[in-house]
C-alpha cells in the first residue's frame, strides 16, 4: 500500500488508504477502489450499487467536467501528474473545488513531489501519494513556508489584498 | 514607485529562507541535480558555460537608486564587477557561485528585489513601457496594472507549471516601447469612446522558432476585470496548451491552431463561468497601488530651459546627445534622459558596477530617485529637469554612458550568445561590437538615422532578431558560426516579422553585409524615410543583390 | 586523430572542469585524453554521472590536435575551456600561456556541438 499523506487543513498526517488503485486491465478486488474515468463510465453504476466507495482517476488530458454530475457519489478524485512539470491537475483541482463544489477527497497521484505541497494544497488537494519518499513532516513543512499569499485560490487563505484591508 | 509593505516583505523573506534550505540540501548531496534543477531555475539560477548565471527580476523595468546601488554591490562582491541588462529588462550576472546564491538573494530582498519567476514555465517577470509616468502620450500609468499583475502572478498556485514560459507586457501609450505584440499577452491601455479606461488584449505573440504577432482577442476589457480575464486566458492555456513538444508549447501555437476567434470564445466562456469576486482587486487595493505611483515632487517650470538651450547652442556633442537621448516629458521643464549601454566596442547591455553607481547617484540627485531599464538594453532617467540635463550629460559622459545613439545603428540589441549561454549556436556580442565600431562616428550614425539591429545567438530569439530592422541570427553549420540575416522586422507599434535576406554568412562577413545594406538604403531612400520605410517600399531585391553580388 | 575528454561544471561554483585520473581539474590542458574507442572514457562518464556532490552535467567531448597541443573540436567547448571572447580578462584565458594559445588558434570543427553521446544525455 503506498503511503498516503493527508492534509487536514492545518497539518499533514500519515493515513491508511482504504482504496485500492486498479488498472483497466486488472480484475476488481473487493472493497473500495480507484478506477479510471473510462472504467467508471462503463461500470460505475454497477459498482456504486454494490455499496462500495468509488474513487475515479482522472488523467491530465481528461476533463474533470466529465464527472460533474457524478461528483456527489464519488469519494475520491485522483488527479494524475504524469510529470511534476505537468500542471494541468492544478486547474482540474480548482475546478472541482470551486466550480463544482466537490467536497470529497482530491488526491494527487503520479509524479507527486513535496516541493509542490504549497501549490497543491492551495488548489484544493487534500491527499497525496508522494513519489519522492517524503512523509507528512516534509509536507507540513513545505505547506507552512509562506506566511502570506497574493491570490485567492481553493483553500481558505486570505489573499494579501484583503489582509491589507484589515 | 511601489514600496513593499510587511506582507510583500514577508513573502520575499520566506522565499529566501526556502531557497537557502534547498541549496544547502543540494550542496550536501541530499537531493539530486534532477530534483534541484527546477528549484534553482525557479530562482533564476541557470548553469551556463563558465559558471552559474543569476537572472534578477526588475519588475516592469523600474529601479530606484537604492536598488541599483545594491545591484552594483552584488556585481562587485559576488561577480566580476559588471552585469548584463537583457531584453526582458532583467539583470543577468554571469559568474555566480551556487554557494553564494542564498546570500545574494538575501541582499536583493533588502531592497525589494528578487529573482522569482525569471525562469521556468510560469508567468515571468513582466515588462512595461519604460517611459511610464513620464511620457505625455499615455492614458494611464501602466505600472499600476503591472504591479497588480506582479502580485497576482507571484507564486500563483494554478499557473506555476504551465506548458511553457509565459510573458506579459503592458503599455498605455500609442508608441509601443514595450514590444507588446511579441508577448504571450500584450496589454494596451486605452480609453473607449465613453471615456472608460480599458485594455486591448493581445494574445499569442512571440518570437523563437515560429514567430507570431499577437492577435487582439478583446478590444476593450474594463480595467477592473484585468485579473479575472488573465486568469481565464491562463486557465484555457494551462489546460489546452500542448505539452508533448516544447517547441509547440507556447500559447502562440495554441492560438494559431485554434484560430484567434475560437481561442477568444473559449476564454470568454471560461471568464463568464468563473466568479470574479476575489480575483479582481477591490477598489481599495487598486487605489493603494495607484497612490504609490502618483506623480511627486515636480516643480512648476517654464517649458523652455535657458541652460538647456545654451548648452545645445554651444556644444555640438551635447546637442547631438539632446537630439537622440533626450525625450519630451509630460511635465513642462522636464525631460526623459536615455543612458546608453551601447558605447561602440562595448558589450551591448553590459554595465559595470561603477557605472551602476554613477547612474544611481544621478537618479538620486536629478531624477526623483528613479531609473528604468528598457527592453532595448539601455537605462533611462525618467524625470530630469531640462536645466539639469547638461550636468547629467557631463557625468554620464565621464562614465562612458552618454553615447548619443539611441535608436541609431550602433544601439544594437544582442543576447549573450555563445560567449556565455549554454543554449547558443553562435556568438552575438562580437558581431554587435564589429558593427558598432564601423558606425562609431556619431556623424555617420546620425546621417543613417533610425536603424534597429537585433542579434540572437540561437533560435530562442532573446535578442529579438525577428523584429530588427536588420535581424541577425547565429546558426551552427558543422560547428562553425554562421549568421542568418533578416530585413524589415519591427517590434514597435508597426510590428512585423522580418524576412530572410539569403543564405547565412560567415562571422567575418556580417559587418560588411550590414555596411552594404546601409549603402543600398542611403542610395534608395526618399526624403524622410527610415531604413525600414525604404525596405518596405523597395522590397528585398536591391538589398539582396548588394550583399550577394560577389556570390553570383 | 580525434580523442575524447570528459567535462562538467562543478556543482559548488559552476566552473567548467575536466576529468584527470580520478579528480576534476580547472584547466583543459591538464585533462585526461582517451583514444576514440577507449571504453575507459565511457566508464569515467558513467562514474561522474552517478556522483552527486561534485559536478553537474558531465559529458564527453571530442578533442583534436592544435598547434602542437590539443583543443576541443567544437567552438562551444573551446569557449568553455577559454572564457568569453568579449572579455579576455575573464575566465580561464586570463592566465594565458601556450595551452590557451592552442585553444585560441584551433580550427577545423566537424561536429555540431562536439558533444559525444548527445542523444544518450537526454
Ligand atoms: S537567443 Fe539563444 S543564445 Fe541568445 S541568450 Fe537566448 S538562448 Fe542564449
Amino acid at each position: 500500500m503506498p503511503t498516503l499523506v493527508k492534509w487536514t487543513g492545518a497539518d499533514a498526517e500519515l493515513a491508511e488508504d482504504p482504496f485500492t488503485a486498479v488498472d483497466d486491465d486488472q480484475t476488481l478486488p473487493r472493497g473500495d477502489v480507484i478506477i479510471s474515468l473510462t472504467r467508471f463510465q462503463a461500470e460505475g453504476e454497477q459498482l456504486l450499487s454494490e455499496g462500495r466507495k468509488i474513487g475515479v482517476r482522472v488523467e491530465a488530458d481528461e476533463a474533470v467536467e466529465a464527472l460533474a454530475y457524478d461528483l456527489p457519489r464519488i469519494a475520491v478524485v485522483a488527479l494524475v501528474f504524469p510529470k511534476f512539470r505537468d500542471g494541468r491537475a492544478y486547474s482540474a483541482a480548482r475546478l472541482l473545488r470551486q466550480r463544482f463544489g466537490y467536497e470529497g477527497q482530491v488526491r494527487a497521484v503520479g509524479d507527486v513531489l513535496r516541493e509542490q505541497a504549497h501549490f497543491m494544497i492551495r488548489c484544493g488537494f487534500d491527499a497525496f501519494e508522494p513519489a519522492d519518499g517524503s512523509g507528512p513532516t516534509d509536507w507540513a513543512h513545505v505547506a507552512a513556508r509562506f506566511r502570506h499569499v497574493y491570490q485567492r485560490a481553493a483553500d481558505d487563505r486570505t489573499p494579501a489584498f484583503l489582509e491589507r484591508q484589515g | 514607485m511601489y514600496r513593499y509593505d510587511e506582507i510583500d516583505r514577508a513573502i520575499l523573506t520566506d522565499r529566501v529562507a526556502e531557497f537557502r534550505e534547498q541549496a544547502t540540501r543540494r550542496l550536501a548531496g541530499l537531493i539530486t541535480e534532477d530534483q534541484f534543477k527546477p528549484i534553482r531555475l525557479m530562482n533564476g539560477l541557470y548553469l551556463q558555460l563558465h559558471a552559474y548565471m543569476l537572472r534578477i527580476a526588475i519588475p516592469y523595468g523600474a529601479l530606484t537608486s537604492a536598488k541599483l546601488r545594491k545591484l552594483a554591490y552584488i556585481a562587485r562582491t559576488y561577480d566580476k564587477g559588471y552585469g548584463h541588462f537583457t531584453t526582458r529588462t532583467n539583470l543577468q550576472l554571469h559568474w555566480i557561485k551556487l554557494r553564494d546564491a542564498p546570500d545574494i538573494l538575501e541582499h536583493l530582498a533588502e531592497v525589494e528585489l528578487h529573482s522569482i519567476q525569471t525562469s521556468g514555465n510560469c508567468i515571468r517577470n513582466l515588462t512595461a513601457d519604460p517611459h511610464a509616468g513620464a511620457t505625455a502620450d499615455e492614458v494611464d500609468d501602466p505600472r499600476v496594472w503591472a504591479e497588480a499583475i506582479r502580485q497576482w502572478s507571484t507564486f500563483h498556485p494554478e499557473f506555476s507549471f504551465l506548458p511553457r514560459k509565459f510573458k506579459i507586457a503592458v503599455t498605455a501609450a500609442a508608441t509601443d516601447r514595450a514590444a507588446i505584440k511579441v508577448y504571450d499577452i500584450g496589454l494596451r491601455l486605452h480609453r473607449a469612446e465613453d471615456g472608460e479606461l480599458g485594455f486591448e488584449v493581445l494574445v499569442g505573440g512571440g518570437l523563437g522558432r515560429t514567430p507570431y504577432l499577437g492577435s487582439t482577442i478583446r478590444k476593450h476589457l474594463p480595467t477592473r476585470h484585468l485579473l479575472s480575464y488573465l486568469q481565464a486566458i491562463l486557465r484555457v492555456y494551462n489546460r489546452a496548451g500542448r505539452r508533448d513538444n516544447a517547441w509547440k508549447a507556447r500559447i502562440k501555437i495554441l492560438v494559431s491552431s485554434l484560430g484567434a476567434e475560437e481561442f477568444a470564445r473559449q476564454v470568454e466562456e471560461e471568464w463568464e463561468r468563473e466568479p470574479r469576486d476575489g480575483v479582481d482587486l477591490p477598489d481599495e487595493e487598486l487605489a493603494r497601488i495607484r497612490a504609490a505611483f502618483a506623480p511627486q515632487g515636480f516643480e512648476t517650470l517654464p517649458p523652455v530651459s535657458a541652460a538647456f538651450q545654451s548648452a545645445k547652442a554651444n556644444d555640438r556633442a551635447f546637442a547631438r546627445f539632446a537630439r537622440h537621448n533626450v525625450k519630451p516629458h509630460k511635465v513642462p521643464g522636464y525631460a526623459i534622459v536615455d543612458v546608453s549601454l551601447k558605447a561602440p566596442g562595448e558589450t551591448p547591455g553590459d554595465c559595470s558596477a561603477d557605472q551602476m553607481d554613477v547612474v544611481a547617484d544621478l537618479a538620486e540627485r536629478f531624477s526623483h530617485d528613479e531609473v528604468r531599464v528598457s527592453y532595448e538594453q539601455n537605462l533611462i532617467l525618467p524625470h530630469v529637469k531640462l536645466d539639469d540635463v547638461p550636468q547629467v550629460y557631463a557625468e554620464l559622459e565621464a562614465a562612458g554612458l552618454a553615447t548619443p545613439n539611441i535608436g541609431l545603428i550602433s544601439d544594437i540589441i544582442a543576447c549573450p550568445g555563445l560567449d556565455y549561454c549554454a543554449l547558443a549556436n553562435a556568438r552575438a556580442i562580437p558581431i554587435a561590437q564589429d558593427i558598432a565600431k564601423r558606425f562609431a562616428d556619431p556623424e555617420r550614425a546620425e546621417v543613417v538615422g533610425e536603424l534597429k539591429i537585433k542579434i540572437s545567438g540561437c533560435i530562442n530569439a532573446c535578442g529579438h532578431h525577428h523584429v530588427g530592422h536588420i535581424g541577425i541570427l547565429g546558426v551552427d553549420k558543422k560547428g562553425e558560426e554562421f549568421y542568418q540575416l533578416t530585413l524589415g522586422g519591427s517590434g514597435a507599434e508597426d510590428a512585423e516579422v522580418g524576412k530572410m535576406l539569403g543564405p547565412a554568412l560567415p562571422a567575418d562577413k556580417v559587418a560588411d553585409a550590414v555596411e552594404q545594406l546601409v549603402e543600398v538604403y542611403m542610395r534608395e531612400r526618399a526624403e524622410g524615410e527610415r531604413f525600414l520605410d525604404t525596405f518596405r517600399r523597395t522590397g528585398m531585391s536591391p538589398f539582396k543583390e548588394a550583399v550577394y553580388a560577389d556570390a553570383r | 586523430m580525434t580523442m575524447k575528454a570528459l567535462t562538467a561544471n562543478r556543482l559548488d561554483d559552476g566552473e567548467a572542469v575536466f576529468w584527470m585520473g580520478g579528480r576534476w581539474v580547472d584547466r583543459f590542458a591538464e585533462a585526461q585524453l582517451w583514444g576514440d574507442q577507449d571504453p575507459d572514457a565511457d566508464a569515467a562518464e558513467a562514474h561522474a554521472k552517478s556522483e552527486l556532490t561534485q559536478v553537474v552535467d558531465a559529458y564527453l567531448i571530442d578533442v583534436i590536435e592544435s598547434e602542437g597541443g590539443y583543443a576541443p573540436l567544437s567552438y562551444r567547448e573551446r569557449v568553455r575551456a577559454m572564457g568569453p571572447t568579449n572579455k579576455l580578462e575573464h575566465g580561464k584565458q586570463a592566465e594565458g600561456g601556450a595551452s590557451i594559445e592552442a585553444l585560441v588558434h584551433a580550427h577545423g570543427a566537424a561536429r555540431s556541438t562536439g558533444r559525444v553521446n548527445l542523444i544518450k544525455r537526454k
